[in-house]
Order: structure tokens, then C-alpha cells, then sequence
């Protein structure tokens, strides 16, 4: 092994995982900055938690290379561990313990421990503190969770589909909760199938799918370097023929929807202006047009192939 | 890394406390067994303290084959220790507390167990510190063997289901239920390649034998399992409930678990040490279950009752544990006629009242298990044997044996016949021999036969301090008999030397 960058707080290079003879990972790699918070993005089944769980230690990797803070992260897994914070996607505690409890309990084992009294107050969970597991909300144990991967302070958190399952009101709070590890300066590898929550919270994303990351930026970078094209939709009285619009120079994937055609084109004003011209020439009257890039869930669905799913 | 496993061993016991299913399982069964037992035995304190030893063990079983897998797997399945293995602690330490704080739960029920025996008139156990070491030597197989059951089942179905494979066997040959002397001997030989009998054998020798030295071979047995369970059980470990059994490719560790049993097995066989146990066994393995209540009508006093002979006294024929559990009553040996004048002193004891008063063809017989004795043909084992020889050497010392009172005189070494008898002692059949020949040297024949009917138509006259005093002949204190009892089965002994010296019982 032996490569080391400063600058990372992970490393991933070549890593492969494989159950039978499903490849769950292939040949991944990718590299966090530290005090950045990064998403890994994908449809269910893409490979992103097997990814999270061989960097955290949870899985042994067939192949590859992880470094976390500086340290090789297979052979010295205690010391990494000592290191990072970690949510499982359903962190599952006994129906009986307390939040008071699992804090205490965890924090036990780490070199350097939080207050467990601070942390149920940072979590929102004091006045749950003595109520058992099973009495819990969703959100409630998602962010009792949180509050355990940061029982040893951790430099970098990982967090598996932090907000699945929760109602808006606690997602919210979660994300909030999320947002403030930002301004901490914690690094934190984030999974998500949630478009908008990778968005919203990371300053860069990987997209996976297959078990292989098809795309590394920030949201809108990515959105705009991964298309030059741009989508168009109209509604005109009378209802046009989508055949009608075929003859005009750039225009894809044209579709007619109800009284709304769609189409994208890689030059949108001369495009539009031939449109308006074969408008007026036929007598056709436009109600509306509206022009948009291409944003981050479109790439999404379009690299992984999900737009064209049923 | 210790302050983490002490912190989980506390909250394993408190998330225990708190789980109203598992305190039933873990408490309230080990005292319905208790109290199972109770009943089985008559409610006769004796019988009870003979089985402390399988009472013990199927409380341990049952916290170790059953209650530590189902909590393990069942936070496996939860996802519990998945969370716990990204915690930088190896898995030894946290098995560890696991493992400790389930001991703490059976040794707890354990002492349950003695408490509640003790309140309702068990005695003290003999040895109590070698009996923590036995126990916890025993609960240390167990739960290496639960641990491995834990890593073996998929889920918690299957740990009821392997825990079946192992507790019904246990049970039934093994040793724990159903005493070994009773076995056909295939089976009796079987039992020593189950850790059960190693445990009923070492905890009731702290209890009523000679303490955790005398077993040596048993502590060996229970230590070899548990640090070869122990450690497959670690090296099997599994934190993911996705991590099947049959996919795993270190299960061949089970094999280390399996071939300790096998191994201490053939070490029974090849030391002969199943052969000795059964044999000196036999005797007074199934005593107990055949304890019954014999009831004499005193010539004028009120009614008495001897909790002593055996249902066959009054119902003629060998019975069962069943049987005799519902056998009635029975005035057996002593029939006082209390339409004539009896002696009022054993001197006035005529040929005439023994004729009257006692019937000799409904004894317990020589060769079952409520008084027995010995043909003078057969040779006691070695160990056996020298304890009576022992015994032998010490009795014209002991002073209750010497005293000048004639009458009290005989009871009390009829007493030396009744201890190792109600104790079910393995000398148990060899020393009614030697109390004989020693009432028969220093009393007249024909001053013997009235103080002998005297004795068995006043079994609860004169004291019973001697019982007190048997130390000195490598007999058990006084806490682990009942006077009362003793008086019973002295009485008894002394009809049986009686029908000897008036030739109306055929010695053997």
C-alpha cells in the first residue's frame, strides 16, 4: 500500500468486493478532502453501501486500497475506528436500552469520548433520554444513531441513507444536523439515493450504479459538464404534432405529452426561433415555451439509465 | 477496552432485569424445577439434597444452551452487533462480558435455588466455597457450548432447535434427569461423553461429598469442554445476521467443540471411570425415589410416623417412583397390640410382646435401597472400602458408642447404620455390618433382643445427640441429616438385627 495524501481524509483506489458471483463493487475509486461532505449517489442496489461498509471495516474488500485519516484502513481498522463515526443505514439497538444508555455504553470504548449528557441535548433526545429503545420514533432513532457515531468525536463520519424512512419534519432536523457538521469542519462520506438531499448537502457527489461510479464533481458542475443539451417544452392552441417539429435542426428525443411537446437540443435560441417560425407560418398560437438546463437528478436518472425505467 | 466491557456487562444485566420474559425463564423456572423436585421426593429433605447437583445443572443448561444463544442471535438479528463491531474493541473482550454477565444470571438462580431449598429444610451444603468453583467451572462448559450454539444457529428458531439436540440427550442419558445406575449400560456409557454428567457429579459432591478434590477427573472433563467451546466459539464468531452458518467457511471450528466431548469420553472409558461411578452408584442412585412413610402405633402414645421404609414395606412388591409417590400409609414392621399390657422398661420385654408387636416378612429388603445392607460376600470397591475400614477402625473410639446406658447405647450405633443409609453414601450397604458386630460385642444376645424391640416400638425416646457426633467417623455433620429421619431408619435397622438374632430373617 503506502500512498498518502495529506489533503485526503479517504482514499479509495481499485476496490472490488464481490458476493458469489455478484460484483456488489468494481474497481471503485475515490478520494474525500478533508472538511468536505460527500455524497455517494445511486439507485438502491448501486453499491454504495458495500462501498461505505468495506471503508468503515464492516466488510473485508476482495481488492483495493483504503486509507482513512492517513492510516491503511484493513490493517490497522482499531486505530481507524478510533477515528471515525459511523450511521448504518437501520442502526438497530436492544428494544430495552435507554438513549442515556447506548450513549454511555459506546462512548465506553473510544480513547477520547463525548459527554453523553451533551450529546442527547446536540440530538435533541434529553427528553428521551430515559426512554427505551422500542418507544422511540423514527426519527428519534435515526438521530440517537448520529448521536452514536459521534461518541468519540469523530474526524469523519460516515453516514448510510441517513434520512430512509423519516417522516419530512425529521429529515429536516437530521439534515440540519448534517448541515452543522459542515460548519464543525468534519469530513463526512454521505449515501443517498435522494437527489435533492446530495443537492442540498454535499459539496461534491459520486454517482454509482452497477457497483461503479459513472460520475465525481460538485452538483452543478456535473449537471452541467455531464450535458450540453437543454430541455424544452411547449403547449400551443391548436395541439401540434410532435412529427411536425422532426424537419427542425438539433431537436431530440421529441415527445408529445397531453397538450405539452418536449423536446432538447443542444442550441435552444435557434432552435426556439425555427420553432415560433413554423408556429406562426402554420397559425398555430404558443401558450407557453419553458427552456431549463439539465439539473442533477436529470443526470442521475439519465446515467443510470432510471428515466427509462417504467 | 475494560471500561467498555465492564459498561456492557452492566447494561446486559440491566436490559436482562428489565425483560419480564427472560427473568421468567431464568428465575422462575429454575424454582419450578426446585419445587418440581420437592414433590417428586416427597417433600423429605434428604431426597432433596441427594439432587442439588441436577437441579444446579439444568438451571445452568438452561441459562447456557438456551438463554445466552437466544439473547445473542436474537441482537444478531437485530442488527445489534453489526453496530457493535465498528467499535475498536477485539471480539474476545466483549464475548467476555457477555459471557460473564450470563453467569452472573445463572449463578444468581443457582443461589436462588439453595436459598429456597434450604428455607424449605434442605441442609446446608457441605462445601459451599468448592460448590462456587464447581459452579462456575460447569456454567463455564455450558456457556462456551451456548456460545457455540449461538454461532451455529441462523436464527432464533434454530437456536431452540440445537438447543433441543443438546438438552434432551443431556437429560435423558446424560445423566441429569434420569439417575445413571438406572440406564441400560450402553447408555451408561454414553453419558460419559456428555458434560452433564461431569456436572451433576462435581456440584453434588460439594454438596453432600467430599467436595471439588474428590473430582478431580470431573473438573478435568468440564474445564477440557469449556476451553475447546470456548474457543470455537470465538473463532466462529459472527456479528452479521447475513453471515449464514453454512457459508462460513471457519464452521470447521465446531469440530474442536465436538471432539472435546469425544475426547473426555474416551478418557472416561479408558480410565474406567465411567465402570467405577456407575457401579458405586447403583446402590443409592435411585433411593430417593422410594422414600415412603411407615406409621407406628405406639402402645400408649399418639400415632407416630417414621418418614423412612419403603412403600414395599406395605405394599409387598417392588414399586416405582410413581408408585410410591401415591402409595399410602403403612404400619409395617411394628404392630402394637393395644388390647394387652405392654413392658413398661426394656428389661420387661418378654418373647411374648416380640411375637405380638413385630412382623419381620414385610422389611425393606437387604438388597434394595431404604436400609440396605450388604451380603457378607460382597467386597465394598477400593474407595469404598476403605472408608468402612475406616469407620470400622473408629468406632469403638467414639464415645456415643460406649455410653453406659444400654438402650441408648444401641441406638446410637444403630444411628452409625441410618446416616450414610439416608445420605445414600456409598458405604451406605457395608456399614449396617459393622454396626452390628460392634451392638453385638458389647451386648448380652438376650439383653439385645428386648432393647432392640424396645427401640423399635420407641424409635423417638431417649436423644439423638450422637447424630451430632459422627465427624470422628468419616461420617457428614449433623446439617446434613434430619434427626427424626435418623431415628427412623435406626429402628428400622435395629427390627432387621433383631429378626437375625431370632433367626426369623435369613441373612444373606
Amino acid at each position: 500500500m503506502g500512498f498518502r495524501d495529506v489533503a485526503s481524509a479517504v482514499t479509495v483506489r481499485g476496490l472490488r468486493k464481490s458476493y458469489g458471483h455478484v460484483d456488489a463493487v468494481r474497481d471503485v475509486s475515490l478520494n474525500l478532502h478533508e472538511g468536505e461532505i460527500f455524497g455517494l449517489l445511486g439507485p438502491n442496489g448501486a453499491g454504495k453501501t458495500t462501498l461505505l461498509e468495506c471503508i468503515v471495516g464492516l466488510r473485508l474488500p476482495d481488492d483495493g486500497e483504503i486509507t482513512v485519516a492517513g492510516m491503511d484502513a484493513t490493517r490497522r481498522a482499531r486505530e481507524v475506528q478510533q477515528r471515525i463515526g459511523v450511521m448504518l443505514q437501520s442502526t438497530a439497538l436492544q428494544d430495552k436500552i435507554t438513549p442515556r444508555e447506548a450513549l454511555q455504553l459506546f462512548s465506553a470504548f473510544y480513547r477520547h469520548a463525548a459527554d453523553p449528557a451533551q450529546l442527547l441535548e446536540q440530538f435533541s433526545l434529553t427528553d428521551k433520554a430515559d426512554a427505551t429503545f422500542d418507544t422511540l420514533s423514527g426519527g428519534q432513532r435515526q438521530r440517537l444513531a448520529l448521536a452514536i457515531a459521534f461518541v468519540n468525536r469523530p474526524e469523519i463520519l460516515f453516514l448510510d441513507e441517513p434520512t430512509a424512512g423519516l417522516d419530512p419534519q425529521s429529515r429536516r432536523e437530521l439534515r440540519d444536523d448534517i448541515t452543522r457538521l459542515k460548519k464543525d469542519g468534519r469530513t463526512v462520506l454521505l449515501t443517498t439515493h435522494d437527489v435533492d438531499e446530495a443537492e442540498r448537502l454535499c459539496e461534491r457527489v459520486a454517482i454509482m450504479d452497477g457497483g461503479e461510479i459513472i460520475a465525481t464533481g460538485e452538483p452543478r458542475a456535473l449537471a452541467a459538464e455531464s450535458s450540453t443539451m437543454q430541455s424544452v417544452s411547449l403547449s400551443t392552441k391548436p395541439q401540434i404534432d410532435a412529427h411536425r417539429l422532426t424537419g427542425i435542426p438539433g431537436m431530440v428525443d421529441v415527445v408529445s405529452n397531453g397538450n405539452w411537446v418536449t423536446f432538447r437540443t443542444p442550441d435552444a435560441r435557434r432552435t426556439v426561433r425555427e420553432l415560433t417560425a413554423l408556429l406562426e407560418a402554420g397559425g398555430i398560437e404558443l401558450l407557453e415555451l419553458h427552456v431549463h438546463r439539465d439539473t442533477l437528478e436529470d443526470v442521475f436518472l439519465r446515467l443510470t439509465g432510471a428515466e427509462n425505467d417504467p | 477496552m475494560i471500561r467498555g466491557a465492564v459498561r456492557q456487562f452492566v447494561v446486559s444485566l440491566r436490559l436482562y432485569f428489565r425483560n419480564p420474559l427472560a427473568m421468567s425463564y431464568g428465575y422462575l423456572f429454575p424454582t419450578l424445577f426446585l419445587a418440581a423436585y420437592w414433590g417428586l421426593y416427597r417433600f423429605d429433605r434428604v431426597p432433596l439434597v441427594r439432587h442439588v447437583g441436577e437441579l444446579l445443572t439444568i438451571t445452568v443448561l438452561g441459562g447456557a444452551c438456551f438463554g445466552l444463544p437466544t439473547t445473542l442471535v436474537s441482537e444478531r438479528e437485530k442488527g445489534v452487533w453489526r453496530r457493535y463491531r465498528l467499535m475498536p474493541v477485539p471480539v474476545g473482550s466483549l464475548v467476555a462480558s457477555t459471557i460473564a454477565a450470563r453467569y452472573i444470571l445463572v449463578i444468581t438462580a443457582g443461589l436462588l435455588q439453595i436459598g429456597l431449598a434450604m428455607l424449605i429444610g434442605m441442609p446446608r451444603p457441605q462445601h459451599p466455597f468448592d460448590l462456587w468453583i464447581a459452579f462456575t467451572v460447569v456454567a463455564f462448559a455450558f456457556l462456551g457450548c451456548g456460545l457455540v450454539i449461538a454461532m451455529m444457529a441462523d436464527t432464533v428458531p434454530a437456536v431452540q432447535a440445537l438447543g433441543q439436540t443438546i438438552f434432551l440427550p443431556m437429560l435423558i442419558i446424560g445423566g441429569i434427569a434420569v439417575p445413571i445406575a438406572s440406564l441400560p449400560e450402553w447408555a451408561q456409557h454414553a453419558s460419559g461423553f456428555f458434560p452433564g454428567r461431569y456436572a451433576v457429579e462435581i456440584l453434588q459432591a460439594c454438596v453432600t461429598g467430599d467436595g471439588v478434590g474428590s473430582m478431580l477427573f470431573s473438573l478435568s472433563a468440564l474445564l477440557v469442554i469449556g476451553v475447546a467451546a470456548c474457543t470455537a466459539g470465538a473463532m466462529m464468531f459472527r456479528w452479521d445476521e447475513h453471515e449464514r452458518f453454512a457459508m462460513r467457511r471457519d464452521r470447521a471450528w465446531v469440530v474442536l467443540a465436538l471432539a472435546a466431548w469425544a475426547g473426555v469420553g474416551v478418557a472416561a472409558e479408558y480410565r474406567g471411570y465411567i465402570a467405577t461411578t456407575s457401579a458405586a452408584s447403583t446402590a443409592g442412585a435411585g433411593a430417593s425415589a422410594q422414600t415412603t412413610d411407615i406409621t407406628i402405633d405406639a402402645a400408649a402414645g399418639p400415632i407416630q410416623t417414621l418418614r423412612a421404609t419403603s412403600a414395599e414395606v406395605a405394599a409387598g412388591a417392588p414399586s416405582t417412583p410413581a408408585a410410591t409417590a401415591a402409595a399410602p400409609r403403612a404400619d409395617a414392621t411394628a404392630r402394637p397390640d393395644s388390647s394387652r399390657p405392654h413392658p413398661t422398661s426394656w428389661v420387661a420385654v418378654s418373647q411374648q410382646d416380640i411375637d405380638a408387636d413385630l412382623t419381620f416378612d414385610r422389611l425393606p429388603p437387604d438388597a434394595g435401597v431404604i436400609t440396605p445392607i450388604a451380603p457378607s460376600t460382597e467386597e465394598p470397591g477400593p474407595g469404598t472400602a476403605e472408608s468402612v475400614a475406616t469407620l470400622a477402625e473408629a468406632l469403638p473410639q467414639w464415645m456415643p458408642g460406649s455410653t453406659t446406658d444400654p438402650v441408648q447405647r444401641v441406638r446410637n450405633l444403630l444411628y452409625v447404620a441410618a446416616v450414610p443409609d439416608l445420605l445414600m453414601m456409598d458405604t451406605e450397604r457395608y456399614v449396617p455390618a459393622v454396626v452390628y458386630q460392634r451392638i453385638q460385642a458389647q451386648t448380652e444376645r438376650s439383653d439385645l433382643i428386648k432393647i432392640l424391640y424396645w427401640i423399635a416400638l420407641h424409635p423417638f425416646d431417649d436423644d439423638d445427640r450422637a447424630v451430632d457426633e459422627m465427624g470422628s467417623l468419616g461420617l457428614p455433620p449433623a446439617s446434613a441429616t434430619n434427626a427424626e429421619d435418623v431415628r427412623a431408619r435406626a429402628a428400622v435397622y435395629g427390627v432387621k438385627l433383631l429378626g437375625r438374632l431370632l433367626g426369623r430373617i435369613e441373612p444373606k
